[in-house]
């Protein structure tokens, strides 16, 4: 069992720069982790916050219906749903994409363990939201009721177990992928597709469990009849953490530590064949020489970096979802009104907001999926064949810059043109919400690429550390929310004003911004590139 | 062809990497540069390509300052380090391919080298391979072959034979005699002193980021063979 912790912990040094933070010996690198580390409290203090205000608007409603039981219901099966979701897609390369395998799998270390070991490490990733919602939910929950000290003991036990069957089960699914995925040539592309294939299922099954409106409209006990039953672990949790029953706390952690043990053990015996059909690559060793195709040195770096990128599930998975999910969306507001999704979720001017901040919300999709903010990173190892090719800086960069928007700019237009339909756009609306979201592709992607010239992680075993778990990746991404919730919130403050008007000086501000980072990108790229 | 002057590299931390090494590489010189475990070879090695950033000192290669000009220097400069991690998710030939864009070689000629040194080295049949497919020696032949496609005037490699066979050992020996005779310069690391004292016409010692001794081949080991001199000149504090 020990192997076990040694190995996760040795995972988790290297996320997030942890260990460099702590062993570096320059003052310049100490400032840097200070300043991240202190933007991170910020933000994870913002988020405790929210949480906990929003916490305490439901305890209000459920106060009133005499079912406080209900908070931590709803919490605790949000929580796993949402580690389920996110779990899904990076199961398959944080088990089986990792540099050091060939090291960890020589040593004498169980199979078995080591399978644990990966799965540990999704299961502190996702620790961390479960903390951010269930603490505050927790705390809301203590002072309206006013519990027993059991409660404290039985929430915190099972605080630790809420996320080991969410996890399972995404990791099942992804560890299927995979395994399906090995068994074929092209098992990369396979896995791509089937994990796209396998999200995109879930989205439109839980577009299908959403239209049971009605249900949520009820409340009381609908309600917790609807949550128990779609997420049966909710009524053993509320039993053992409200009703104080042992032995349904038994029944959730001998659920949960259990289901951890006889996957990590099956898995094990399968570990080395599916990890074997992943990563060996198919070799003909037929080649002819045939004419080759000359490109410029800008063509031949996109190209390059477009072939990377695909290269990679575990990148193109988190950074089109954004993509997905608005394209998904894009299709579903074709078959429901406006007017129809704002009864719905009781919203009534829902059409009126929609077209007015429509070019905000696509634009938020369009930060999600920002690709260079790891783009840097990932050459790792190889950056030296850019460091001493005759290629100018800018150009290395803004061939990254132009794989960002070959990936957004495309399904920006497509699902814009889908929104203009749906939302019967007048004209100067369809074009703030072509050049806005657009703008913000450009915004983004220059961004992510100044970020990550700041904040490298050349040095990495696994390319989740990079694509996931990166400063570069976190700093940009909070950035780039930042700069959308400032507009969203102005044009939601003053709804008086014309709508257009805003989005248009928003517009011209970012143009600016882009601008700037542009000149930036060509006055000071050389000079960041030579010193990575 | 390369004119290094007064470099001095200083990591983090204030330690000298390299202090103040001077050292001149002709036309048609196999200069041989050697020195033991982190001595400062690797260092020079990556200040001379660009891939290291420096502040003292000054590297010219064919009279073109890295400082002022990086991608003229490049242009005229091939690199092999000494551990070629390409990219794997490419296949050999599309590396090879992406390599001669950068370079801006000729549809014609990078059509002709690479068919020239792949079969030279033996793997022309593996080139459609992706190259995570390749073995360390594979990978190192490629990287090789990448270096010489856009005929380098100035070949800079860091122990260039490590992970070869010897029959493709003998043809890199074979190629880098050949470059030199149509007026390159190579300017390589090497432990395997024996080749060293046989292929190069001048060789630098380095220790501890200093050079402490360099010139023509016979002049540097005299009546002794290479490996005695080197052992005594590390071994003499």
């Amino acid at each position: 069992m020990i192997n076990i912790w040694r190995l996760t912990k040795l995972q988790l040094l290297s996320s997030f720069g942890l260990n460099k933070a702590l062993h570096t010996k320059e003052v310049k690198e100490r400032r840097k982790a200070l300043l991240l580390s202190t933007g991170i409290l910020a933000g994870v203090l913002m988020i405790a916050a929210a949480s906990f205000g929003y916490s305490f608007m439901m305890a209000l409603a459920f106060e009133q219906m005499g079912r406080m039981d209900l908070l931590l219901a709803i919490m605790m099966a949000v929580t796993s749903l949402v580690g389920f979701f996110t779990t899904v897609y990076k199961a398959s390369g944080v088990l089986f994409s990792y540099r050091d395998y060939d090291l960890v799998m020589s040593l004498p270390i169980k199979t078995t363990h080591v399978v644990a070991s990966r799965i540990l490490q999704l299961y502190v990733l996702n620790m961390f939201f479960t903390v951010m919602v269930m603490l505050p939910a927790g705390v809301v929950y203590a002072i309206k009721v006013n519990p027993g000290a059991l409660f404290y003991l039985f929430f915190l036990i099972t605080l630790l177990c809420i996320q080991l069957l969410p996890i399972i089960a995404a990791t099942i699914i992804g560890a299927s992928v995979s395994w399906i995925a090995s068994r074929f040539k092209a098992s990369r592309m396979i896995s791509l597709v089937l994990t796209f294939a396998v999200m995109i299922a879930l989205m439109v099954g839980s577009f299908g469990m959403n239209g049971n409106g009605q249900a949520l409209a009820d409340m009381g006990t609908g309600l917790a009849d609807m949550i128990f039953k779609l997420y049966p672990l909710a009524a053993i949790y509320v039993d053992a953490v409200c009703s104080y029953r042992v032995g349904s706390l038994l029944l959730f952690i001998v659920l949960s530590v259990l289901s951890f043990m006889i996957f990590a053990t099956v898995l094990g015996t399968k570990y080395k064949a599916i990890h074997t059909g992943l990563t060996t690559s198919h070799a003909s060793s037929k080649y002819i020489m045939k004419p080759l195709e000359a490109s410029s040195p800008f063509r031949a770096l996109y190209k390059k970096e477009l072939r990377r990128y695909f290269s990679s599930s575990i990148y193109v998975l988190n950074t089109s979802m954004g993509m997905i999910l608005l394209l998904v969306m894009s299709v579903a507001l074709l078959f429901v009104s406006p007017g129809k999704l704002g009864e719905l979720i009781e919203i009534p001017q829902l059409s009126h907001y929609l077209s007015t901040v429509a070019p905000i919300i696509v634009s938020l999709f369009v930060t999600l999926s920002c690709t260079t903010s790891s783009a840097i990173s990932l050459e790792g190892n190889h950056l030296w064949i850019l460091k001493s090719s005759p290629v100018s800086k800018q150009s290395i960069l803004l061939s990254k810059v132009a794989v960002n928007l070959t990936i957004t700019l495309p399904i920006v237009v497509v699902s814009d043109v889908l929104l203009m339909i749906s939302l019967h756009m007048g004209w100067i609306e369809s074009l703030l919400l072509l050049v806005i979201p657009s703008i913000y592709a450009c915004y983004s992607a220059m961004l992510g690429i100044i970020i990550n010239l700041k904040l490298p992680k050349l040095e990495w075993t696994s390319e989740v550390a990079v694509v996931k778990q990166s400063a570069a990746v976190l700093a940009s991404m909070f950035i780039g929310i930042i700069s959308l919730l400032i507009p969203l919130g102005i044009s939601l403050l003053l709804a008086h004003v014309n709508g257009k008007l805003i989005l248009s000086g928003v517009g011209m501000l970012m143009i600016a911004v882009c601008i700037a980072m542009f000149r930036y990108m060509q006055t000071k790229g050389e000079r960041l590139v030579q010193k990575l | 062809m390369l004119t290094i002057t007064h470099f001095t590299k200083s990591y983090k931390g204030g330690k000298k990497a390299v202090n103040d090494l001077n050292l001149v590489v002709g036309r048609g010189d196999i200069y041989g540069f050697i020195g033991h475990n982190g001595a400062g070879k690797t260092t020079t090695i990556r200040a001379v390509v660009g891939v290291l950033d420096f502040e003292e000192g000054d590297i010219e290669i064919d009279g073109v300052s890295i400082k002022k000009d990086p991608v003229a220097c490049k242009a005229k400069t091939a690199y092999i380090p000494d551990n070629p991690d390409l990219y794997d998710h490419l296949t050999g030939i599309q590396y090879l391919n992406f390599i001669a864009d950068l370079f801006s070689v000729s549809k014609a000629d990078r059509e002709r080298l690479i068919k020239k040194y792949s079969d030279a080295f033996q793997i022309t049949a593996n080139l459609g391979d992706m190259i995570s497919s390749y073995s360390h020696g594979m990978k190192q032949k490629l990287a090789i072959i990448s270096a010489l496609i856009h005929k380098p005037k100035l070949l800079v490699l860091d122990e260039p034979f490590v992970g070869l066979d010897p029959k493709a050992a003998h043809m890199l020996k074979t190629i880098m005699v050949e470059l030199c005779s149509n007026g390159s310069a190579i300017f390589f690391s090497t432990h395997v002193l024996d080749v060293a004292e046989k292929l190069c016409n001048k060789i630098a010692i380095i220790k501890g980021g200093q050079l402490i001794a360099h010139g023509r081949t016979e002049e540097v080991k005299g009546k002794n063979s290479l490996e005695d001199v080197f052992l005594e000149l590390i071994d003499n504090d």
